[in-house]
């Protein structure tokens, strides 16, 4: 039988009794709108944070102190006894071939004042590098200048959040601050940055990494951050970095992250946690595929005597069960592309309602919709459909 | 008609064609199976939660050194410092709290420790005596850090149950020493083995006195102080108190965060709890194709039984008794599926319950109770239209052969 | 001397029900002309409509041969079946078995649709068929808007549509009052002078009569067979009881 007579006399059935196929392919319909949309904020969560984590410079790397064993993963900060990274290691590393800087970090949290005011803030030791590695702008002034760790002097770049609490409209630079009991010198502001994920990035205020070690009172640097050539390949930086500091420590006692190793933790993750709510959207799909089967199971006890007719006007079995097994796949297809349209006004409408939430829905999965629902028609309609071939002629001739 | 008959009525219109009636029940089945076992794991993820935290000791008050000026501890920096140390007096002072039991000061690092030949990373926890009464801790050999001076501290070492296997395997732990950077420790106990905790698995940690500690990772600033409160009543007045001591002996300024254990449980406890209503409710969702479902199988059954239903209206049946009949197969048909579901449901919470012993996968009351009701809503709901339309069949029409 | 178009041999169809074994057909001889009419007749469980589901292929004896046109078509496959079916055979039955969602005109088409003829070759075709029933103005009738007559008139152009070599007619008039049920055997035996071998299974004596070879089967065995006749018996006079049509010639 031609495609085309298959579709046509597949339609036919299913426009026959239109209630009833309505009702079924909406029931594909629910699952897949329920499917789409969620799959939908799940996209736009992870596009939204892999957005927000690439703001801090693509084309890092990180290094931190000691080699921890204990639940794997980048090393949070702890202090740890093993040779701490110094300045000098960071000075040393911007040696690497590829390398555009290196920052030696340090932070902690810590009081700045001025003039009476106070504000608690995260305080970040670096270098003239940072602006790279944290993608950061100076909106007045300039940053830390570039000069010899041992000898940086007490100079301070502000965050426009820290800015503002502390001057107001007054302009800052020039001004003397006091940070922990030390004294500062403001020589920039910097661009505002905004939230991520809800920290403010612009409560913060940079100073010499060597004036930060002293401010804390540490011997070693948090971690030392490189920022690398664009375009370079990450393998042979991460190679040369680690040989230069193995050199240098005489042992393998750090931890060398990728920003492309976090962000396909973050990535994997996030993609887990979407597919785990499209298998929850599948239950609905699941319960959809079941209704398929029973209507499909009617019609063909319905059908009967037109099972025995069409054998007798010469259908060979396998062409019954493509008719039948035809229309349980053009009605779960129905469904599939209802619940698409379905999914995809409401994942706009959230959209437009509650900005807050990201919301995309890629190409990708419209496709599969349409695809899994082909495939739900396919495996419910095949038992009807089986059973259907089957019959024999002269009985269900006679069948009313 | 009487109710016995119209329920004889529906069951054996449902038994006339058991093929359709499977299928039915089997979609609202899976429809509730499912919301039963996502709030079975659920629950048991929230209730697994709270035990482990309860098991950290409760009337807990943990103080945080650094503050962030919005109040709320920023979670970037969990690893806080400040210029100004947290130390070890400022846990002695805290100790004299009116309302604190006991106070134990907190340092944690990694560090490299070697036995005999072997080399390990291991995270190493600074503390005192009290530290094991605060925390619960229990012990499998030995002792545990001696009472002394928290300014000194003899070179011993209580170690956890996984990290004994892997530094001794078979040889007895206790009395044998273990190096960390250029001190000796003498191993004096070794923790029961804890399944996986929250926080801090106790199983591959090393307790060391705080003071060594703080030697060993060269620092005055503890990670934190724990508190135990005299009693659940007393907990706010403890973290009042303890927040005053702090606040006056850092020169007025308030540097610390202090939080109480149940306000990170309640967080939790909220956290868990929508989130397993969340994906109860999407699970609901199946409820709703099933309920479609309904509607659709009795349209097409009462088209099917036309003859049958104008002979009843025939036989004088009022067209609120034909309603009620088919809302009453709706709802059994409702009942039975939310009844299969059920049963399937415990069966997967059991499952669950085998796979992974330390959680207590058990559906909650509120959860089964909404699925059934649910279930059975939504089938009489999806009843009401074929049910009209069953009484509304003009008998004669409906007698007429086709 | 042709060869029969038709030629049973030997054939038996045994069912078994529960414990008990029955022979719808036992050991059928029978050799069939092409153009030949034929009427079956017996008593119910007769085994005359086994007898036609055997030869339109839609039931398989459980002994013996079939050879129609000289092939032996009790050995083809299940699809060279359906093929023969498709080519050879054409069915009309008591109860029209029309699909209802179809229109006439797409009732008429669907064994070449089924045969997997393009919509353009099918249409020629199906627009003669049409004219020639007297269909043209219910083309785009479903079967719920047609008569009786009309229905089995659609029944009869689909079963003719593909040029079959036999018609198997199984109580045709059965579901139809007396002046139409005339119409239709005019019909159909206008097919058969055509050229058209028509086998025709009736509980009608009258109707059976008007065939040129009757066959008069009992329990599963042909009882009488009045062999091949020539040429076609005289109109009958109008349909009145005792009539001359119910007397054999």
């Amino acid at each position: 039988m031609i495609v085309r007579d298959a579709v046509f006399l597949a339609l036919r059935a299913i426009t026959a009794h239109r209630l009833r196929s309505f009702l079924t392919l909406a029931g594909i319909a629910v699952g897949i709108a329920a499917v789409i949309l969620l799959t939908s904020i799940g996209e736009g969560i992870h596009r939204y944070m892999l957005g927000e984590f690439s703001q801090f410079g693509t084309h890092v790397i990180g290094i931190a102190p000691g080699k921890v064993k204990v639940g794997g993963g980048p090393p949070s900060g702890l202090p740890t006894s093993v040779r701490p990274l110094t300045i000098d290691d960071a000075m040393a590393l911007e040696r690497v071939p590829n390398v555009i800087g290196s920052v030696p970090t340090s932070w902690g949290n810590a009081e700045v004042a001025f003039g009476g005011r106070t504000r608690r803030t995260t305080v970040y030791g670096v270098s003239s590098a940072a602006t790279h590695v944290f993608n950061m702008k100076v909106r007045v002034g300039q940053f830390l200048p570039p000069e010899e760790p041992s000898q940086a002097r007490a100079l301070v770049v502000l965050g426009t959040t820290l800015k503002r609490e502390l001057f107001g409209a007054e302009n800052a630079l020039g001004a003397k601050v006091r940070i922990g009991g030390l004294q500062f010198r403001v020589i920039g502001v910097l661009e505002p940055k905004g939230q991520f994920i809800g920290i403010d990035l612009d409560d913060t205020a940079f100073i010499p990494a060597a004036r930060a070690l002293e401010l804390f009172n540490r011997d070693g640097l948090t971690e030392i951050h490189l920022s690398y050539q664009e375009g370079a390949a990450v393998g042979p930086v991460v190679e040369a970095a680690r040989n230069l500091l193995s050199a240098r420590h005489g042992r393998e006692d750090f931890t060398i992250t990728t920003q492309e190793e976090m962000l396909r933790t973050l990535s994997n993750i996030l993609d887990i946690l979407t597919m785990a709510v499209a298998a929850l959207g599948s239950i609905s799909l699941l319960v959809g595929s079941v209704g398929i089967v029973t209507i499909m199971t009617i019609a063909v006890a319905e059908r009967t005597n037109e099972v025995g007719l069409m054998v007798a006007l010469g259908s060979e079995r396998r062409t019954i069960l493509g008719l039948f097994l035809g229309e349980a796949v053009v009605l779960a297809v129905l469904g599939g592309l209802m619940g698409l349209a379905i999914g995809l006004g409401l994942a706009q409408l959230l959209r437009l309602f509650v900005p807050a939430l990201p919301v995309e829905t890629p190409v990708l999965y419209a496709v599969l919709a349409v695809a899994v629902s082909a495939l739900i028609g396919l495996a419910a309609g095949v038992t009807p459909a089986l059973r259907a071939s089957r019959l024999d002629p002269v009985e269900a001739l006679r069948a009313e | 008609m009487r109710t016995r008959d119209v329920f004889a009525s529906a069951f054996g219109a449902a038994a006339g064609n058991p093929l359709r009636t499977l299928l039915l029940v089997l979609a609202m089945a899976i429809g509730v199976a499912a919301v039963v076992v996502l709030t079975a794991l659920g629950d048991g993820a929230r209730r697994y939660v709270m035990r482990e935290f309860t098991q950290l000791g409760s009337n807990l008050v943990i103080v945080l050194p650094g503050r962030t000026a919005t109040g709320g501890v920023n979670p970037a920096s969990a690893i806080t410092s400040t210029p100004r140390d947290l130390t070890v007096e400022d846990a002695r002072a805290v100790a004299r709290a009116p309302s604190a039991l006991r106070v134990a000061p907190v340092v944690v690092g990694t560090s490299e420790m070697s036995v005999g030949g072997r080399l390990r990373d291991t995270l190493v926890v600074g503390s005192t005596a009290e530290f094991l009464d605060i925390r619960r801790f229990t012990l499998a050999q030995g002792r545990f850090l001696p009472v002394e001076d928290w300014d000194r501290g003899s070179p011993v070492m209580v170690i956890g149950a996984r990290l004994r296997a892997d530094l001794f395997g078979a040889e007895p732990p206790l009395g044998q020493f273990v190096r960390i950077g250029e001190r000796r420790f003498r191993v004096v106990g070794v923790l029961a083995a804890s399944g996986s905790g929250l926080g801090m698995n106790t199983d591959e940690l090393a307790i060391i006195p705080v003071a060594l500690a703080q030697q060993l990772f060269n620092t005055n600033n503890l990670f934190r102080i724990l508190v135990e409160a005299r009693g659940r009543a007393a907990i706010e007045a403890a973290k009042r108190q303890v927040t005053s001591i702090l606040k006056e002996r850092h020169g007025g300024e308030e540097d610390v965060t202090v939080i109480t254990q149940d306000a990170v449980l309640a967080t939790f406890d909220r956290l868990l709890g929508t989130l397993t209503l969340g994906v109860a409710g999407i699970a609901a969702i199946s409820l709703a194709v099933a309920g479609i479902l309904v509607m659709n199988v009795m349209l097409v059954s009462v088209t099917q039984r036309r003859a049958e239903i104008g002979l009843m209206k025939a036989l004088g049946g009022s067209g609120g008794t034909i309603r009620l009949l088919f809302l009453v197969e709706a709802a059994l048909l409702s009942l039975a599926g939310a009844l299969v579901g059920f049963s399937l449901g415990h069966v997967g919470a059991w499952v669950i319950r085998y796979l992974y012993p330390t959680l207590p996968a058990y559906p909650p009351d509120w959860a089964v109770l909404a699925a059934l009701g649910t279930a059975l809503v939504t089938g009489v709901l999806f009843g009401v239209m074929p049910a009209r339309r069953a009484a509304a069949l003009d008998p004669v029409l409906a007698l007429a052969r086709r | 001397m042709t060869a029969p178009q038709i030629e049973l041999n030997g054939i038996e169809r045994v069912f078994r029900l529960g414990d008990s074994v029955v022979h719808a057909l036992a050991d059928i001889d029978l050799a069939i002309y092409a153009g030949e009419y034929l009427s079956v007749m017996g008593p119910s469980g007769s085994g005359k409509s086994t007898l036609l589901n055997v030869l339109g292929l839609l039931d398989s004896p459980t002994a013996g041969t079939y050879h129609l046109e000289g092939r032996d078509i009790t050995t083809l496959s299940p699809a060279e079946q359906a093929r023969v079916r498709s080519r050879r055979i054409g069915f009309v039955f008591q109860s029209f078995h029309l699909v209802p969602r179809l229109t006439a005109a797409e009732n008429i088409a669907l064994p070449m649709m089924l045969a997997g003829i393009p919509a353009a070759e099918r249409a020629p075709q199906v627009e003669k068929a049409l004219a020639d029933f007297g269909l043209t103005d219910r083309a785009r009738h479903k079967p719920d808007e047609l008569s009786g007559g009309q229905r089995q008139r659609v029944a009869i152009a689909r079963a003719t549509v593909m040029q079959p070599a036999m018609l198997l007619a199984d109580e045709p008039t059965g579901n139809l009052d007396r002046a139409t049920g005339e119409e239709v055997i005019r019909l159909l035996e206008d097919l058969h002078d055509g050229g058209v071998t028509l086998i025709m299974v009736t509980h009608d004596q009258a109707l059976g009569d008007r065939a040129h070879r009757r066959i008069y089967m009992e329990d599963g065995a042909i009882r009488r067979d009045s062999g091949r006749g020539a040429g076609r018996l005289p109109a009958p006079a109008p349909a009145t009881p005792g009539g001359a049509a119910d007397r054999e010639p």
